[in-house]
């Protein structure tokens, strides 16, 4: 890594450029990852929130209950990225990209001429279309939206919690945590359908009810309503009706395509709600098919080397991965993409990790007792480890983890 | 008596902080252990990151 101190009059490649769109984690990681790496070259961040780069996993938690000070969500110190020689140009938007004449442009209509350009555009939530129009539906994604659901919540009024993944029964957990009444309405016959089978779900979600969350599955939700004085209800398909004060939507994200789309880079857009089908196609390299041109992140659309077929990742420890990847590409150092990516979720105090695929098993091996929320349990295809899930076990899991993955070579 | 002054370490992983003057009573760290005397299989309370991920804070104790 360069000395701090450093500024753009160190860098011995000046005509080299690499420009990172998004400052996120795998934007930021890219870049930080590139100079780790003896990248010479200038960098330019781009992103189009107004604030420096964060850590996102604290916004369903610490944010929202309040327990953590606004500089420790800073990803890092102010003056850190300029001291890496990293130009960051936060609160602005890419328009457009040309990949004839590799330039972006954005939206004051500077031009940035690149030699390598980095998609790290990211997710958005998915829009529920019954919140359509309706204020007082909050979605989580930002910072500033993190901020705007904690003043909302500091009401104390009822909350529905609309879509029970993991983001939505933390953003409950915090809610209940800070004195809320809160339900929350799922459509599967369950939570956590996509990331746990019901055996390790069910005593999360026991978990939740006894802390007095309420979880109703099943749930089709046919309109949600503002009423005087900004109440709202929520009603089902079949007639049942919550009242709430703050309603939070939490179905899933819909990677932010739209620029690759506009390039001309190939993008997958999926049928509604398949992860696998959507975001910037690219190879397990983070390539797109145009030279010099990458995807990292929840932007993109990668090969599952494992099992086949494309996937798309979603959380924090994957973009973090798939950032230090790219750029280790860039500097001429091949590096895929993570076989087995990894995540962490935190309900009522449990730390819930999970890495690789467990849906994709037809063995398991169960050490402790998932019924009290302390157990790992390992997970096996044909004998082969495809995924690894712990409650409360981060020593057991990171040992595991790492076994699962020198299995794989 | 060790004299110097408290650190924050931070997890490289999830950002998660430990100040080393707070410890972290929920697993039995008393305030003022030091990062040396935890153990080296001592997890992240977040993201149960190892230790070895863990780097001193940029900042100050804030």
């Amino acid at each position: 890594m360069s000395e701090p101190g450093a500024d753009l009059t160190d860098l011995t490649d000046r005509a080299d450029h690499t420009v990172i769109v998004g400052t996120g984690i795998a934007g930021t990681t890219a870049a930080l990852t590139l100079r780790k790496e003896g990248y010479q070259g200038r960098i330019t961040l781009v992103g189009a929130e107004a604030e420096t780069p964060y850590r996102r996993p604290p916004l369903s938690k610490d944010v929202l209950r309040g327990t953590m000070k606004s500089e420790r969500i800073r990803l890092k110190p102010d003056g850190f990225w300029a001291a890496q020689a990293i130009e960051l140009r936060t609160g602005s938007t890419v328009t457009a990209i040309d990949t004839d004449a590799s330039t972006v442009t954005l939206a004051d209509g500077t031009g940035l001429d690149y030699r390598k350009l980095v998609l790290a555009t990211g997710s958005r939530p998915r829009g529920l279309p019954q919140a359509a129009g309706v204020p007082g539906v909050h979605y989580l994604r930002s910072l500033h939206s993190a901020t705007a659901l904690a003043s909302a919540l500091a009401g104390r009024g009822p909350v529905v919690v609309i879509g029970g993944g993991l983001v939505g029964l933390e953003v409950a957990a915090s809610a209940r945590a800070l004195g809320c009444a809160v339900s929350v309405l799922e459509a599967a016959d369950r939570p956590m359908s996509r990331v746990l089978p019901a055996w390790l779900a069910d005593p999360l979600t026991a978990l939740h009810q006894d802390r007095g969350v309420e979880i109703h599955t099943g749930v089709s939700v046919a309109r949600i309503e503002r009423h005087t004085h900004g109440k709202l209800s929520v009603t089902a398909a079949d007639g049942r009706v919550w009242p709430a004060s703050v309603v939070v939507a939490s179905v899933g994200t819909v990677p932010e395509t739209a620029l690759a789309e506009a390039a001309g880079l190939p993008v997958a857009n999926g049928a509604n709600g398949v992860n696998s089908a959507n975001g910037i196609v690219v190879d397990e390299y983070g390539r797109t098919p145009v030279p010099g041109v990458f995807a990292a992140g929840d932007a993109a659309n990668v090969p599952d080397l494992l099992h086949g077929g494309r996937r798309r990742g979603e959380h924090w420890n994957e973009a973090m991965e798939q950032g230090a990847a790219v750029a280790k590409t860039i500097v001429g150092d091949p590096t895929p993409y993570p076989l087995l990516p990894w995540s962490w979720s935190d309900q009522h105090g449990v730390t819930i990790q999970v890495c690789g695929r467990p849906e994709v098993a037809t063995e398991h091996e169960v050490h402790g007792a998932p019924e009290s929320r302390d157990a790992s349990v390992v997970f096996r295809l044909g004998g082969k480890v495809v995924a690894v899930v712990a409650m409360n076990r981060p020593t057991e899991f990171r040992t595991l983890r790492q076994l699962a993955l020198a299995a794989q070579h | 008596m060790n004299q110097e002054p408290y650190k924050v370490w931070e997890c490289q992983v999830c950002g998660f902080v430990y100040d080393e003057a707070l410890g972290w009573p929920e697993e039995d760290i008393a305030p003022g252990t030091r990062w040396e005397d935890i153990p080296d299989d001592w997890s992240c309370p977040d993201c149960g990151a190892a230790k070895a991920d863990f780097a001193m804070a940029e900042t100050s104790r804030v």
